[in-house]
C-alpha cells in the first residue's frame, strides 16, 4: 500500500497535502505520528466523564491535526463536534460523537495496515 | 558561549503535540525552538527568557491559559511591543480574529500549514521586529547602569552625614561626581588601570565614603574654625585609618566589590605620589588608582569650596595650586586629565543641576553614538548576542543583588517572580491569584498583603512610585524587607491602576550594617563611652519619658590634666581619661547615662530616690584620691537636678558647669551642687559649657589637608 492509497482510504486528500507539506517522507512521519497521539485517547475519556470543556479542547485539536494532514473524512465529524461542544454539550453532541468514533476507527485503521507492510 | 551561527528562537505554543512538531518540522533547520503546551507556561517562559525570544506562535483554544489570556499578558507586561506573535488556531470566526488583531497579534497562519507560507511569514515577522529589539536593548542597557547604583551606599552617607554636620553633604556628592569625571578621562588615555564602565561607576560609588573615618574624630578637632594645631592635625590625620578600620571590622559586606574599593580609598586618599602622604607613605602606583584619583577630587573640591578656615578659590586658581605640588604631588597622568577636562569641572562647580543634565546628555549621546554604528543591522547575529547578553546581565545582577522582583497584574490576578526571588520564597515563578492561593497567603496573610496594598493606594499616575519597609517572613524568621514598588496605572482617563511592578529587598543586614556604624558613631574612639550627641539623645529622651522623675546630672573633669599630659607624655594623658573611664563603669548603676563630653570632662546623669547627697559623694571618692602611676587622681565635681531645673538638658549642663566652676574655684577635688548663687562667668565661658577652655587639652599647630 502506498502513502497515497493509504489516504484514498481514511479519506483524505493527498493532493491537497503534498502542495502545502515539503515532502513524502515529512507527510510519512507524521500520518504515522498520528497513531501515537493520546488526544484522541483524551477525547473519548472526558467524554465518558462528562468533561465538556476538555471534551470540546481534544476535538479541537484532532480537527486540527486533520486540517493540517487532510484527513478530510474526520476533520469533517470533528470539526462538527467541535462546534457541538462549543459552550457545552448541544442535543446532536451524541450522534456526531459516534461519528467520530467511527471514522476515528477507519482512519487509525488505515494508518495501521500501512505501517504493518512498510 | 555559542558561535556566531546563533540562531533565533521561537516559542511554539500549542497543546497539540503533532501541530507544535509539524511546525518545529518546518523551521528546524533555521530557528531554535521551544515548545509548550499551554498559555501559562508560555508565560513562564516569556517571563524567564524574553528577550531571548524572537518570536510566538500561538494556539488559541488550550487548557490552563487560553491564547487570549497569553495576549493579555503580553499586553499588560507590553511584551507584545518587542515579541511578535503569529496566530496559528484553527479558529476562523471573525470576530476572534478581530480580537486578536486588538491585542496586537502580527500575523496569521490558518490550518492546514503550508510548509511555505510557514517560513516566509515567520522570516517576514522576524525581519520587520528586529531593529526595534536592537533600539529596545540599548534602552534596556542604560536602564541597568542606573539601576546598580547601590542604596545601599547613599543609606549609609545620609546617616553618617546626620552625626556630622556642614560641608560634608555636598562635598560628598561634589567628590563622587569629580571621582567620574577624572576617572572617565583617564579610561580613554590609558588600559594600565584596567578600568571599565562598571569599575569606574564602583569607584565613584566608593568615593562617597573617604571620610567616614571622621566620625571618630572629636568634634571640637573637626569643626574648629582657624587652623589646627600640629596635634591637632596629627589626631585629624588619623581618620583616614580609622574609616578603612571602620570598614575591615564589619562583619557583613565584607567581600563586596564595593566594600573592598571603599576600604581603598578610606585608607589611602591621602597618600601622594612622591610618598610624602599618609598613613602609609605609599609612592606611586603603590597607591590604588582609586584612592589616587579620589586623592585628587577631594583637593580640588577642598580648594574650590568655602570652609570656615578659607575663601573658595576660582577653578583655575585651584588647578594652578594642584599642578605647581602646592597639595602635595600627583599621578602626572591625572594631572593631564585634571587640566583636559577643565570645562567638565568647572560645569560641575556651577552646581546642581548641571551635572544632571550633562549626564541625560551623555546617555543620550551615547545611544546616538550606538545607533549611528548600528543603523546598518538587521536581524542578525549581533542583535540576538546583544539581546541575550542583556538578559544574561540583568539576570546576573538581579541574584547577585538578591532581590525579589515581582510583578502583579489585577486582571487576570497573577504575580510572577524572578528565578532568584522564586527559587528564595520557594514558589513558583508563576503563581495565579496569589491572594487565595496557599502559597501566596503564606506570605501576604498577616498584614503584609494589606500594608502593600495601602501602600499601593497612595500613588497617583503622576507619582507612582512606592517605598515601604517592613517584615516579612522569610526563610522562618521574620526579616526586614525594603519594598519599591511601581504602581502600573493605565492611560485612561481616569487612569485605572493595572498591576505593579516591584523589587523586594533584604535590608536586615544593611540595617545592622547601619546599626553598627551608628553605633560606632554614637561611642567616644578612645573610651568607649557615649559621646555628648548621644548622651544628650538619651538623657532627652528619658526626661520626655518621666518629666515629673528626680534626676541628677553631674558633670566633672579631672584636674591637672593638662600637666599629667606635659609631664608624662599624651600616651599617659590617653591612659589615665581610660582609666577614669574604666572606675566610672564600676561607679555607675545599670540605668545612669555616663559619656566622656570633651577633653577630660565627663557627665554622669541618673535617677535618684532618696538622698542625693550620699549617691554623689560615694561616686566621687570612687573616682578621687587614687594613685595612677604616680598621678593622684583629683576630681572637681558639679551637680545640678531636675528639681531644681526642671527636664532640661541643656539647662543641668549649664548649671552644673557653673558649680563645677566653682569647685576650681575653691580649690578643686570636691564636688558642689548648684545654688544659683555661683560667681557668673564671662559670656564665652558660658557658651563653651561642652568645651571648658581652661582644661582643655593642648596640641601643637598645623593645618587640615
Amino acid at each position: 500500500m502506498t502513502l497515497q492509497e493509504c489516504y484514498a482510504i481514511l479519506g483524505g486528500d493527498y493532493a491537497e497535502v503534498s502542495a502545502r507539506l515539503p515532502s513524502e517522507k515529512f507527510i510519512q512521519k507524521f500520518v504515522l505520528k498520528f497513531l501515537e497521539d493520546k488526544t484522541y485517547g483524551l477525547l473519548t475519556e472526558s467524554w465518558e466523564g462528562g468533561n465538556d470543556e476538555e471534551a470540546f479542547r481534544a476535538a479541537h485539536t484532532i480537527k486540527g491535526m486533520c486540517q493540517n494532514l487532510a484527513f478530510n473524512t474526520l476533520l469533517a465529524s470533528s470539526s462538527a463536534l467541535t462546534e457541538a461542544l462549543r459552550g457545552g454539550r448541544s442535543p446532536e453532541a451524541p450522534a456526531l460523537y459516534e461519528k467520530v468514533l467511527a471514522d476515528y476507527e477507519t482512519t487509525a485503521g488505515a494508518i495501521a495496515a500501512y505501517k504493518e507492510q512498510l | 558561549m555559542e558561535g556566531p551561527k546563533r540562531r533565533q528562537k521561537i516559542l511554539i505554543v500549542d497543546d497539540s503535540e503533532m501541530n507544535r512538531s509539524i511546525l518545529v518540522d518546518m523551521l528546524g533547520g533555521e530557528y531554535d525552538t521551544i515548545e509548550v503546551e499551554d498559555g501559562l507556561k508560555a508565560v513562564g517562559v516569556l517571563q524567564r527568557q524574553g528577550a531571548e525570544i524572537s518570536l510566538v506562535m500561538l494556539d488559541i483554544v488550550m487548557p490552563e491559559m487560553d491564547g487570549f489570556g497569553v495576549l493579555e499578558v503580553m499586553n499588560q507586561r507590553r511584551w507584545i511591543e518587542s515579541i511578535p506573535v503569529i496566530m496559528i488556531s484553527a479558529e476562523t470566526a471573525s470576530d476572534r480574529i478581530d480580537q486578536a488583531l486588538e491585542l496586537g497579534v502580527t500575523d496569521f497562519i490558518s490550518r492546514p500549514f503550508d510548509a511555505r507560507v510557514v517560513r516566509r511569514r515567520v522570516v517576514n515577522t522576524l525581519l520587520s521586529s528586529a531593529k526595534q529589539q536592537e533600539l529596545e536593548a540599548l534602552v534596556a542597557e542604560q536602564i541597568i547602569e542606573k539601576e546598580q547604583n547601590s542604596l545601599l551606599m547613599i543609606d549609609i552617607l545620609s546617616h553618617i552625614v546626620e552625626f556630622r554636620n556642614g560641608e560634608s553633604g555636598q562635598h560628598v556628592i561634589h567628590v563622587r561626581r569629580l571621582t567620574e569625571v577624572l576617572l572617565r578621562a583617564l579610561m580613554k588615555k590609558t588600559d594600565r588601570y584596567g578600568l571599565t564602565q562598571e569599575r569606574v561607576a564602583l569607584i565613584s560609588e566608593a568615593s562617597a565614603l573617604h571620610d567616614i573615618g571622621k566620625i571618630a574624630i572629636d568634634d571640637k578637632i573637626l569643626n574648629k574654625p582657624g587652623r589646627l594645631t600640629s596635634e591637632e592635625f596629627a589626631v585629624m590625620k588619623t581618620h583616614s585609618l580609622a574609616g578603612a578600620n571602620m570598614l575591615d571590622g564589619l562583619s557583613v559586606h565584607q567581600d563586596e566589590p564595593l566594600v573592598k574599593v571603599a576600604y581603598e580609598i578610606c585608607r589611602w586618599h591621602h597618600e601622594r605620589w612622591d610618598g610624602r602622604g599618609y598613613p602609609d607613605g605609599l609612592k606611586g602606583e603603590d597607591i590604588p588608582i582609586s584612592a589616587q584619583t579620589v586623592a585628587m577630587a577631594d583637593v580640588y573640591d577642598a580648594l574650590t569650596s568655602q570652609r570656615i578656615y578659607k575663601p573658595a578659590f576660582s577653578h583655575e586658581e585651584a588647578v594652578r595650586m594642584i599642578t605647581n605640588n602646592e597639595c602635595g604631588t600627583f599621578n602626572p597622568l591625572l594631572l593631564e586629565c585634571l587640566l583636559e577636562e577643565a570645562d567638565t569641572l568647572q560645569e560641575e562647580l556651577n552646581g546642581g543641576q548641571a551635572h544632571v543634565r550633562e549626564s541625560q546628555k551623555h546617555v543620550l549621546d551615547n545611544m546616538a553614538d550606538k545607533f549611528s554604528q548600528h543603523a546598518e543591522l538587521s536581524a542578525s547575529n549581533r542583535t540576538l548576542q546583544l539581546l541575550e547578553h542583556e538578559r544574561m546581565k540583568y539576570s546576573f545582577f538581579a541574584a547577585m543583588s538578591k532581590e525579589i522582583q515581582f510583578e502583579y497584574t489585577i486582571s487576570p490576578s497573577m504575580v510572577s517572580f524572578n528565578t532568584w526571588g522564586a527559587k528564595a520564597l520557594g514558589v513558583d515563578e508563576i503563581v495565579m491569584d496569589p491572594f487565595n492561593d496557599p502559597r501566596g497567603r503564606k506570605y501576604l496573610d498577616g498584614g503584609l498583603g494589606e500594608k502593600l496594598s495601602d501602600a499601593i493606594d497612595t500613588t497617583t499616575p503622576d507619582d507612582p512610585i512606592v517605598t515601604l519597609e517592613t517584615k516579612m517572613s522569610f526563610d522562618g524568621t521574620m526579616r526586614w524587607f525594603r519594598f519599591v514598588m511601581q504602581a502600573l496605572w493605565s492611560d485612561d482617563e481616569p487612569a485605572q491602576l493595572r498591576g505593579v511592578i516591584g523589587k523586594a529587598i533584604d535590608i536586615h543586614s544593611s540595617r545592622s550594617y547601619l546599626e553598627n556604624l551608628e553605633r560606632r558613631a554614637s561611642l567616644d574612639g578612645l573610651t568607649g563611652l557615649l559621646n555628648l550627641t548621644s548622651a544628650q539623645k538619651q538623657v532627652e529622651a528619658r526626661l520626655k519619658e518621666s518629666p515629673e522623675g528626680k534626676y541628677a546630672l553631674a558633670f566633672f573633669d579631672c584636674d591637672f590634666f593638662k600637666m599629667a599630659n606635659n609631664t608624662y607624655g599624651h600616651l599617659f594623658g590617653n591612659e589615665l581619661l581610660v582609666h577614669i573611664a574604666g572606675k566610672l563603669h564600676q561607679t555607675i548603676r545599670s540605668g545612669d547615662i555616663v559619656a566622656r563630653v570633651g577633653g577630660d570632662e565627663y557627665i554622669i546623669f541618673f535617677a535618684y530616690h532618696q538622698e542625693l547627697e550620699p549617691i554623689i559623694r560615694r561616686m566621687h571618692s570612687a573616682l578621687n584620691g587614687e594613685d595612677f602611676r604616680g598621678f593622684t587622681i583629683s576630681i572637681s565635681m558639679g551637680v545640678a537636678t531636675t528639681e531644681q531645673l526642671g527636664p532640661n538638658f541643656k539647662a543641668l549642663m549649664g548649671a552644673a558647669d557653673k558649680a563645677l566652676y566653682a569647685v576650681k574655684q575653691a580649690g578643686r577635688g570636691q564636688y558642689l551642687f548648684y545654688t544659683g548663687n555661683e560667681t557668673s562667668l564671662k559670656e564665652t565661658e558660658e557658651v563653651s559649657v561642652y568645651a571648658n577652655q581652661s582644661e582643655i587639652i593642648e596640641f601643637g599647630s598645623g593645618e587640615e589637608d
